[in-house]
């Protein structure tokens, strides 16, 4: 079975990893361009000074006027990161589609499940390998990604929160893939035929993560709320990195006044005709700024959340086809 | 494994009311026959009648949904160890278009613990099939003799072919006919090979199964199924029992004769019939006509 796996899918796997190489090829030198920027604009202790109570406001001023300067040069680079969130569908597409609608569109399965190994069997080890292989894949990509894209979430003020560097780092990537080829599978042991398959894998990979990424991942851990006056220096810069769900300017009694918005007046500052700050939009004294929001060391737990939740959706999936094949004749 | 040729009662294939459903339309319906060991059997029936539906079921890729099917006493669906005893070769044999015939002969060695590769080597030696091109490159005709060549060194109690020579010019298919005899004559493997055309399989079958429109129609040993049947031509006849015959087959009649294929079951004494022996295509005919028609009026909403 492992080598009529191997050499059904070898060629598949050359073009693979030749696609991979060639990526690498693109972005490890766009990555340490970005690497040795971000050092020549002494970024790189921006993030553990910001973080400090007692930071001087030169050297917040240098860091926000760095991290500008960084993301002008390579802001348009989330373009490319919006080009390579489809990478795990397209590994679901040519890996995972084709698996069992091309053996059932080319009439191979009645020869190959007619030998001496069960089907059952077959599609255990034949889902294993390509799971495994795929597993190998996008920890690697997930790995080399985090390393790509650090710079720029650092640049960042959502960090690796934003909504599309979380997709593309760290372990989701893993969750993602194995969830694709699992859709894959799963919609050949259905439609039976590659082109309906991929077509189905395609509109439901995408529509599943968008439903996680738009609904379900702001709800993975309770929100935490936090205030801060609408007069002084501003929000704490601990707020980095952090990933905002909410904000508004709220009257003491808590009523939002103004939804979205976030209100700074210098200290004890008053408005053209001795208003108090504010005044004019109805806030009374002692409103505040509100956020709602996921702290930003959360980041690990809510990695491992999504990558748990796609991991199961695809075990469902794996389980679901192996069911379906047994029934395909 | 003993030899099976000779224990004429050994049943390889039993199936009992066996039928198969795919949403509301019944592909095989009531089926129950038997098929005895060391038989070459023939399948015949037109398209669509459920031939594939009756190979995939006794090879276990399909799970009845009514009665029983056995191949060697054993249920065939799920069954990994019994697959070991049947030879299948599927409609269009279907192989890795981009394997070669070298490779395939690897792969088989692979998927089976019983596995004769010497045997099938020898064999696409002696055929003239190139080891090293990729087998959707050959020829229809050697690419069916790369797939019996793959089933046959499974070395199968039970070998099933689904039309295996629907595909092939008429050289091609003397040719796969033969070496499938050749064969099977030594090992005593019985053989279930179906088509549409009795024309295919005459020559080399002993064994005849009829299928039409989902149902068995017919089924026995060549020789018996010859000898008891007639064609009765005689005065206009009106339906009444005739001393001799079971069962009017097919009749058709003009204004004053009536030709009759009927079954017998003794002599016919009357003399006012003409009797002729008849042929075996003549006979398969007469059940497949009887069972194509019925259905085809009400779907197009005309009367009968």
């Amino acid at each position: 079975m492992i080598w009529l796996t191997w050499r059904q899918h070898r060629k598949q796997a050359l073009y693979t990893l030749l696609a991979l190489a060639a990526l690498a090829a693109l972005l490890v030198p766009i990555g340490l361009a970005m690497r040795s920027t971000f050092a020549d604009l002494g970024l790189a202790d921006c993030a553990s000074q910001l973080a400090r109570a007692d930071v001087a406001q030169a050297t917040r001023e240098t860091c926000d006027a760095g991290y500008r300067r960084f993301g002008n040069q390579y802001g348009n680079l989330s373009l490319v990161a919006v080009l390579l969130i489809t990478l795990p569908a397209l590994v679901g597409l040519f890996w995972g589609a084709p698996l069992v609608a091309r053996e059932v569109e080319h009439g191979t399965h009645r020869f190959v499940w007619t030998q001496g190994v069960g089907r059952t069997r077959w599609a255990l080890v034949k889902f294993g390998l390509v799971s495994g292989s795929v597993l190998i894949l996008a920890t690697v990509y997930g790995l080399g990604m985090s390393w790509w894209v650090d710079p720029l979430t650092k640049a960042a003020h959502e960090g690796r929160f934003g909504m599309i560097v979380f997709d593309l780092q760290g372990i989701v990537p893993i969750g993602y893939t194995l969830f694709a080829v699992a859709l894959g599978v799963f919609a050949g042991t259905v439609w039976k035929r590659m082109l309906p398959a991929m077509g189905i894998t395609l509109a439901g990979f995408i529509g599943v993560r968008a439903a996680v990424e738009l609904l379900a991942r702001r709800h993975y851990q309770p929100a935490q709320t936090q205030t801060f006056p609408i007069e002084g220096e501003g929000p704490p810069e601990v707020s980095r990195g952090d990933w905002i769900l909410a904000q508004g300017v709220r009257n003491p009694d808590g009523t939002m006044i103004a939804e979205g918005a976030r209100i700074q007046c210098p200290p004890g500052g008053k408005g053209p005709e001795g208003r108090v700050c504010g005044a004019e939009l109805g806030l009374e004294p002692g409103a505040y700024n509100w956020q709602l929001y996921q702290p930003a060391d959360r980041f690990w737990l809510f990695q491992s959340i999504e990558t748990g939740v796609f991991v199961a959706l695809a075990l469902l999936l794996l389980y679901l086809a192996i069911r379906r094949v047994r029934r395909i004749a | 494994m003993s030899p099976t040729r000779g224990r004429g009662m050994d049943m390889v294939l039993e199936t009992d009311r066996l039928g198969k459903r795919y949403g509301s339309t019944w592909a095989l319906r009531e089926c129950s026959l038997h098929l005895p060991a060391g038989r070459i059997a023939a399948l015949v029936g037109p398209n669509g009648a459920g031939k594939s539906t009756l190979l995939h079921l006794a090879v276990g890729l399909l799970k009845p949904d009514a009665g029983t099917v056995r191949v060697f006493g054993r249920s065939p669906y799920d069954d990994t160890e019994g697959l070991a005893d049947i030879g299948f070769v599927a409609q269009d044999t279907p192989l890795y278009r981009d394997f070669t015939a070298a490779e395939l002969v690897i792969a088989g060695g692979k998927l089976n613990r019983r596995w004769d590769a010497a045997l099938a080597r020898q064999r696409l030696a002696q055929l003239g099939i190139p080891p090293d091109k990729p087998v959707g490159k050959l020829s229809g005709g050697q690419r069916a003799q790369v797939a019996l060549a793959l089933a046959l060194a499974k070395q199968p109690r039970l070998l099933l072919l689904d039309e295996p020579v629907a595909s092939l010019d008429p050289l091609a298919r003397r040719e796969f006919l033969q070496s499938l005899m050749g064969s099977v004559a030594e090992s005593g493997t019985t053989v279930l090979l179906s088509s549409h055309l009795l024309a295919d399989l005459e020559r080399v079958c002993d064994y005849l199964i009829v299928l039409s429109a989902a149902q068995v129609q017919l089924t026995g040993a060549v020789d018996d199924l010859v000898a008891e049947h007639r064609q009765l031509v005689g005065p206009r006849h009106d339906g009444g029992a005739i001393g001799g015959v079971a069962a009017v087959v097919r009749a058709s009649h003009t204004d004053r004769q009536s030709t009759l294929l009927v079954r017998t079951d003794g002599p016919i004494t009357d003399p006012a019939w003409t009797i002729r022996e008849v042929s075996l295509e003549d006979v398969v005919l007469a059940y497949l006509a009887d069972g194509t028609t019925q259905t085809s009026h009400s779907e197009w909403g005309v009367p009968a």
